[in-house]
């Protein structure tokens, strides 16, 4: 009876990775065969019931799903069995399909070593060898007793099949136990700092799922889950690589190159001091709102200089830069490679999700653009959007002023009515740029101040609060009046623009 | 067994009956391949001007022209006939075309006579092919759009322009038949061993031509995780848009240094002048409108085909890139040692 019922599932059993249904995991256990089986281990080879039975597996029993209820993993596999000219998975209701052997053939690494494995499971349908020590479930460590083909006693038989099922209900639990969880997650979370969450580590893939290949999965899962391996060789360890950037476009090696010259600019040009940079903290999501000053923004690259050498952690700061400059060549690319990403809600959330330490200039283009005799006045801060983030994402705020660089290219005027072709703001003129042409807008070398403010949380506030207009407002203009009075008080501790 | 007897046979019985279009297509013949190893679908209607050489015994193929006025009404009578349950709507031009003309009549009015066919046979479920590249390279882009962002591809260019009317046509049609499923797949460029499309031909090139100073980011899809995405909307019922595409991102430069090409550095300017005399001349592979394309983001975000679809891309775009590239060397080597020197 149960051989058919068995036979037209596991045809499915490949999916149980990705469908979560509940599965009635007491019905299937295989011990009504197990009884026949033992007591005429030679007729074993003519039923074709009794023959899967030893290798039902807890993947069999997971994969108790009606037949007709398709899954991604099944299409997937299909679709790569196809391709690459491997016989697709049949669910046909005659054959027995493998139930053991996954047939999960997959172009990629060690999926490919269950094939012998399979073959073998067909050869050894002719064979009278009783199937019940070929349970799969090899992690418990002690091989299943073999059961003696010349038994002596009825009884002897009777307490061994009772003990041999107990041990296979004990493994089914196991096996099921511990596939379940591991079976939708990669095994080990790749580590924090590369976190696009949605990629297993190639090897040691969640496919490790049925019942003949378990030993070779468990050997790859052991040694490829290990985090050395998933730093260096895993998907995420692959960017470390020259060729590979992360999500946003930072490029990490391309960033150490230019570092010499951020360095040079950080501590000769600029000669940059800070304070309070352990205001930030050492790991999380995290947002700096800064002021924004200089036609020219250095003071990202600065800030993110400064949070890099300084900060006890090194941290990598990504800074939300103007739509304006990823319209230039050359400036694009550049900031993009260093760390900078376009501002924008979306960005902003989705780097924060990953717990990014981000900078913010809410003043935007209004803040590069103020005028010589506005400087060191914020802006508006734009329409609040910075509050509503951190009031979705929770997130701290570290409010952050830049003295010294609003004199770097102080300006004079904004022309703007070539600004349109340009694809340009504005059109800044400045004492020395367009005077000196290009080199006019090299920065004069001012002292330059960064200064961290005390952490803002809005921990207070839930998530809905970011709907609040008047609120989001409020506290915009509460981190604007913060920074404000930073700025003044450093400002009139300044006795001179070039020495501090 | 009694009970799984009466499973099986129920699933007999509700046995889909697929019809693709476009079947002669990479993605459909592919698909056919698919579905025909699947009991689940029990016959399969290919509808292309050629039959798909995938075509087994549970395939019948039509020979239908989709720039014909009498389109509509064939295919409607095809599928009324054949009792199809989904329509696979794949029959889309995966490389820009000179003939604009005949590319609007094949895509945009295409899909409105595949539409109103569906709807004549009540078809239960419609699957329709479309690409992330309709979102449009702009600078103003997040860097992973997500399905919600309206297609702001250059209007002016046909290619883009038949593909969201499309689309348009389909959620339209989505709105009206209450009760169908639309699935509506984005797919990334797709790259892979045995795909051929402008991406590819772009990426054979002894020199790559790119703009100065621009090196924007690239994501691709492998053929084959495509084509299981193409499986999965056919199995589930999954009515929505969905981004199909690879995970990660790499920079052209490193798409063009991986695959061994050459980079040419155009200044944009003239690279758009020459481009549109290289299109009319056909010497170009694309019209100019995709050189922004080569300038600025337009990058997807696949979270909603994972968390909704079940879909997850086994290839990365770094992964999908290299697979194409292995199988494209040994193309170069063995032509080079047809041709005699």
């Amino acid at each position: 009876m149960s051989g058919d019922e068995k036979s037209g599932k596991p045809g499915k059993a490949g999916k149980s990775g990705k469908t979560k249904k509940p599965r009635p995991s007491k019905e299937a256990r295989p011990t009504k065969e197990a009884t026949p089986l033992a007591k005429k281990p030679a007729a074993a080879v003519t039923a074709p019931t009794t023959k899967r039975s030893g290798a039902v597996s807890a993947s069999q029993v997971r994969a108790d799903l009606p037949p007709d209820v398709p899954s991604a993993a099944d299409s997937l596999a299909a679709a790569k069995a196809f391709l690459i000219g491997a016989p697709a998975k049949k669910s046909a209701p005659k054959k027995p399909p493998r139930a053991a052997a996954p047939k999960m053939a997959t172009p990629k690494t060690i999926e490919v070593a269950e094939d012998p494995e399979s073959d073998e499971l067909d050869r050894m349908e002719t064979i009278p060898v009783p199937r019940v020590e070929k349970t799969p479930e090899v992690d418990s460590a002690a091989p299943t007793p073999l059961i003696p083909r010349d038994a002596p006693s009825g009884e002897r038989i009777a307490d061994e099949i009772r003990a041999l099922e107990e041990r296979l209900d004990r493994m089914i639990d196991e096996a099921s136990q511990r596939h379940l969880p591991t079976a939708d997650v990669p095994p080990t979370p790749p580590p924090p700092s590369y976190s696009p969450p949605s990629i297993p580590p190639p090897a040691a893939s969640s496919r490790a799922v049925d019942g003949a290949g378990e030993t070779v999965f468990d050997t790859a899962r052991e040694l490829l889950s290990t985090d050395f391996y998933l730093r260096k060789w895993g998907r995420m360890g692959m960017r470390n690589r020259s060729e590979e950037v992360d999500d946003f476009g930072f490029d990490p090696v391309y960033e150490h190159k230019v570092r010499g010259a951020f360095n040079f600019l950080y501590e000769k040009y600029f000669r940059v001091e800070c304070e309070g940079i352990d205001k930030i903290p050492a790991e999380g999501r995290c947002l700096l709102v800064s002021n924004h000053s200089g036609t020219l923004p250095f003071d990202g690259i600065m800030l993110k200089t400064a949070v890099k050498r300084e900060h006890p952690k090194q941290r990598d700061v990504r800074w939300l830069a103007e739509d304006f400059i990823f319209h230039f060549p050359f400036l694009g690319a550049f900031s993009n490679r260093v760390g900078a990403v376009r501002a924008c809600q979306e960005n902003a959330e989705r780097l924060l999700r990953q717990e990014a330490l981000v900078a913010v200039f809410p003043e935007g283009v209004k803040g590069i653009g103020k005028l010589w005799k506005q400087r060191y006045q914020l802006q508006r801060f734009g329409r609040g959007g910075f509050i509503k983030l951190c009031l979705r994402t929770q997130t701290p705020i570290v409010p952050v002023a830049v003295v010294g660089a609003e004199e770097t290219n102080p300006l004079l005027f904004r022309v703007e009515v070539l600004s349109k072709v340009l694809g340009l703001p504005y059109l800044p003129v400045t004492p020395t740029f367009p005077a000196l042409g290009l080199l006019g807008l090299a920065p004069a070398p001012t002292k330059w101040r960064i200064l961290f403010g005390d952490v803002i949380t809005l921990d207070g506030y839930g998530a809905e609060a970011a709907d609040d207009e008047i609120l989001v407002g409020r506290l915009a203009e509460r981190v604007r009046a913060t920074i404000q009075a930073m700025l003044d008080r450093a400002v009139g501790e300044r006795r001179s623009v070039w020495f501090g | 067994m009694a009970s799984t007897s009466k499973k099986l046979a129920e699933a007999h019985k509700r046995q889909e009956v697929v019809a693709v279009t476009g079947a002669a297509s990479f993605l459909g013949a592919n698909l056919i391949g698919l579905l025909e190893e699947d009991d689940r679908a029990g016959r399969i209607v290919a509808v292309d001007i050629k039959a798909p050489l995938t075509a087994g015994k549970k395939t019948r193929t039509y020979e239908v022209d989709f720039t014909q006025p009498t389109t509509e009404a064939r295919l409607a009578e095809i599928l009324v006939a054949e009792r199809a349950t989904t329509v696979v709507h794949l029959a889309f031009l995966s490389s820009p075309s000179h003939a604009s003309a005949w590319a609007h009549e094949l895509e945009s009015v295409g899909t409105r006579h595949v539409l109103v066919a569906a709807r004549h046979a009540q078809v239960r479920k419609l699957v329709m092919w479309s690409q992330t590249l309709l979102y449009g390279a702009d600078p103003s882009n997040p860097n992973f759009i997500s399905e919600r962002q309206p297609l702001r591809a250059a209007p002016g260019e046909s290619y883009f322009r038949d593909k969201i009317e499309a689309e348009q046509e389909a959620e339209k049609f989505g709105q009206r038949a209450q009760g169908s499923i639309v699935t509506i797949l984005r797919t990334a460029p797709i790259l892979g061993p045995t795909v051929h499309n402008y991406v590819t031909r772009y990426l054979s090139q002894k020199l790559v031509p790119t703009m100065m100073g621009f090196d924007p980011l690239l994501q691709f899809v492998h053929e084959i995780d495509a084509i299981a995405a193409f499986k999965l909307a056919v199995d589930r019922d999954l009515p929505g848009t969905y981004n199909i595409v690879g995970d990660g991102v790499l920079p052209l430069s490193t798409v063009i240094k991986l695959a061994g090409r050459i980079a040419v550095p155009i200044p944009h300017p003239l690279a758009e002048s020459l481009c549109a005399m290289g299109w009319i001349a056909q010497l170009a592979e694309a019209p100019p409108a995709f050189l922004k394309y080569l300038r600025f983001l337009c990058v997807a975000d696949g979270a909603k085909a994972r968390d909704k679809m079940g879909f997850r891309a086994a290839y990365t775009t770094r992964e999908a890139l290299i697979d194409f590239t292995s199988a494209q060397r040994l193309r170069d080597v063995k032509l080079l040692q047809e041709t005699p020197a």
